[in-house]
């Protein structure tokens, strides 16, 4: 039991951005969830239509599904290079004896560059007329034949605006899992290479197992902000060709801004609300099964 | 358990909080007349808008708006321009929705468009114009392109902009082509130019419309105007004779390369300067253009090789060869939620003194009896251009994306990139945008 003055503190200090949490994040989720019952154009009268909007989503709309099945693509690419490189990297850099700082910041630097310039970049990264640097570096090393308009191709489209994301992040998880590795303690680690551990042992054994909540952290984080990934592929290739990059928060936008059917945008947003949570659940459910066994 | 009874209650508290709060309601249809009574009481007015920053429509638009607070104290005119369509068609729907249009905005007689007008929201612009003693003034096709289906009119047009085929004559000889006859020639043509190595047509995919106009041709040729705005409803379906024709072309067109291989990213910028760079032989592109196209700023090694035609026909058309797109552009439409003396009395100066400042900088206007000054550094193709916007016909290619249902449009710009790039037949095309517009259409139109 808090004594008086302690509890009056805590409201003090929780309540406020409760409040502002509730207002901003919880209400627009209940209120699309409200609106997603209804077909509204944003002009008429809405129209109360039950579950109408879920059974479209659900059973009769290809490119939902196909938008869905693009989006796990996306992630699991955006995933493993930005948890995967910055695991690497974070790790290297541990090995580095001067020069952290600078190559940190090299590495956080597509962090803070604006989302339309990065865009711009892998656009020019990707092109084909003129040449663009993709291009030009596998004409260099001999593999022109591999040369192709690379966000033109539905096949290789997907992975074309994936790796932007990935890349654009990789800096912001490799500082905080470098963060988390420089709390392992030294000792640990020195009496493991006395037993005669390798690099990879150590690795494995010792740094991996200690970083783990932190990595878990950083893994709920990339994956539910790929999951809402949008403004990259939608300034790239604003879903195309085709439905080739679609991805459900291109659509629901479409769905909205465009067809300005709003109902429908809004049991689209639901859905990738509730995919969040699913998707967090799923990891906890995972660790939580293999800690166990 | 009981946390998630807690959050449950939670969860329908805020649904009940939300249902009562509303959100959305039906808005009220008020309806203006275009001569509202009372004293001209200036203020702050603004126009939302879709046109570019530093052109025409804008910065005669400011140097009038400066002319008119001279003897208005207190009046302005905030412009808000969005260039980029897409983005800006969002602000404006939004805007729409929240009931928070401004006293002017732009838009296409879309479908959209026509529910705000049927709501009452706009103002009768033929009544206004007409009113302001200045409609007839305007290009009959100029004001056809802005009305809607039922043939009202609720957009005033500000400029006029045919759109040619602008092409390398250079590129042509080299690749031993004549200029296309027939629609049909196109596909061949553009297979010899490849072969001579050049980019036969330079397509701007990345914006969609580009890409749009090409399906829109063959059935304007074959069947007239009035396909598409039977096709739009779910009267007339791609599954037939024209719609097959339309599809099939469109993916000759693919099929023999007249596009380049990464045309579905290539922008508006990159397509132009692949043909003002002479690596592309054709342009298909309005006269907006023209001070790029036919003026000393052109490359001087382009330069006397560029030349234009027109939309080509087929055997058996029903329209005539000078009839092809037209556009009026975006037009302006005036919020009749805000109309007042003030709006009215600022809309007669600025259109009794608009058209004759835009032509004397060169541009093509929507009304007649201004004569276009053609600019000093032009080349003779600016003459040539103008000439021809003054013998264009009467009935004009209506872009399909102003005409079809948002979603079935969206999806016929998807479906159009893969036909153009082989990635789906004709009869899967016709057989997904036939379904779309099923399935999309009675929510516009019926």
């Amino acid at each position: 039991m808090l004594p008086r003055r302690s509890r009056l503190s805590v409201l003090v200090f929780l309540v406020p951005p409760l409040a502002v949490y509730g207002i901003a994040v919880l209400f627009p989720i209940l209120q699309s969830l409200f609106l997603s019952f209804f077909q509204w154009d944003g002009t008429t009268a809405p129209k109360a239509i039950g579950v109408a909007n879920y059974a479209r989503m659900l059973g009769g709309d290809s490119v939902f599904w196909h938008a869905f099945g693009n989006n796990l693509l996306y992630v699991a690419i955006s995933i493993v290079i930005q948890i995967g490189s910055a695991l690497i990297v974070a790790n290297l850099l541990l090995t580095l004896t001067r020069g952290h700082a600078v190559v940190k910041t090299l590495y956080l630097l597509p962090a803070v560059i604006s989302t339309v310039a990065i865009a711009f970049l892998f656009q020019r990264i990707y092109s084909v007329q003129p040449e663009g640097l993709l291009n030009q570096l596998l004409q260099a090393v001999g593999l022109g034949h591999l040369q192709q308009p690379w966000l033109s191709n539905i096949s290789t489209v997907l992975t074309a605006v994936s790796i932007p994301e990935g890349w654009r992040f990789t800096g912001l998880y490799m500082l905080i899992l470098h963060a988390a590795f420089l709390a392992v303690p030294a000792e640990l680690e020195e009496a493991a290479r006395l037993d005669g551990a390798s690099r990879w042992q150590v690795f494995r054994l010792i740094r991996f197992p200690y970083i783990r909540p932190v990595w878990i952290t950083t893994l709920i984080m990339a994956m539910t902000y790929d999951l809402r990934g949008f403004d990259i592929p939608y300034l790239l290739t604003n879903g195309g060709p085709g439905q080739s990059s679609e991805l459900l928060t291109t659509y629901m936008y479409k769905t909205a801004f465009t067809s300005t059917d709003y109902g429908y945008a809004s049991a689209i947003s639901v859905f990738i609300v509730v995919e969040c949570l699913v998707a967090v659940g799923l990891i906890f459910l995972v660790l939580r099964r293999r800690d166990q066994s | 358990m009981k946390r998630f009874l807690t959050v449950a209650v939670a969860a329908a508290a805020a649904l009940t909080l939300a249902a009562c709060s509303g959100s959305p309601k039906a808005t009220s249809s008020a309806t203006t007349g275009v001569d509202p009574s009372g004293e001209i009481k200036p203020h702050a007015i603004s126009w939302l808008l879709s046109r570019p920053a530093d052109g025409a429509v804008v910065t005669i638009m400011q140097q009038l708006a400066g002319e008119y607070a001279q003897s208005h104290s207190g009046f302005s005119l905030n412009l808000i321009t969005t260039p980029d369509r897409p983005s800006y068609i969002q602000k404006y729907e939004t805007l729409a929705a929240a009931n928070k249009l401004p006293e002017l905005f732009d838009t296409d007689a879309t479908p959209f468009a026509q529910k705000l007008a049927s709501q009452g929201k706009m103002v009768d612009a033929q009544a206004l114009l007409k009113s302001l003693g200045v409609y007839n003034q305007f290009r009959p096709g100029a004001l056809n392109y802005q009305r809607f289906d039922d043939g009202s009119l609720y957009m005033i047009p500000f400029e006029y902009q045919p759109e040619f085929f602008w092409y390398n004559k250079d590129l042509f000889t080299k690749a031993g082509v004549q200029v296309p006859t027939s629609l049909d020639d196109l596909p061949q043509i553009c297979a010899k130019l490849k072969a001579a190595g050049v980019t036969p047509i330079a397509l701007d995919g990345q914006d969609q419309w580009p890409l749009e106009r090409y399906i829109a041709y063959k059935p304007f040729r074959l069947a007239g105007p009035d396909y598409v705005t039977g096709l739009k409803k779910g009267d007339k379906q791609l599954s037939d004779s024209t719609g097959k024709a339309a599809a099939q072309w469109v993916s000759d067109l693919g099929s023999n390369g007249c596009f380049s291989s990464d045309f579905s990213s290539t922008g508006y910028a990159d397509a132009q300067a692949l043909f003002t760079s002479g690596k592309a032989a054709i342009y298909n592109i309005g006269t907006w253009e023209l001070s790029s196209l036919a003026t000393t700023k052109l490359s001087a090694t382009v330069r006397d090789n560029v030349d234009f035609f027109t939309l080509p026909t087929v055997a058996n058309a029903v329209t005539d060869p000078n009839e092809y797109v037209t556009s009026s552009g975006i037009g302006m439409a005036v919020n009749s939620k805000t109309y007042d003396p003030l709006v009215r009395d600022f809309l007669k100066f600025a259109l009794g003194k608009f058209f004759t400042i835009a032509a004397q900088q060169g541009s093509l206007v929507p009304v007649t009896g201004v004569t276009t000054t053609v600019p000093d550094n032009a080349t003779p193709l600016y003459k040539k251009a103008l000439d021809a916007a003054d013998h264009v016909g009467t009935k004009l290619v209506m872009p399909w994306d102003t005409q079809l249902d948002p979603t079935s449009n969206t999806r016929l710009q998807q479906e159009l990139v893969l036909l153009a790039q082989g990635k789906t037949t004709t009869d899967q095309f016709i057989d997904t945008m036939d379904t779309a517009i099923k399935q999309n259409a009675p929510k516009y139109f019926g």
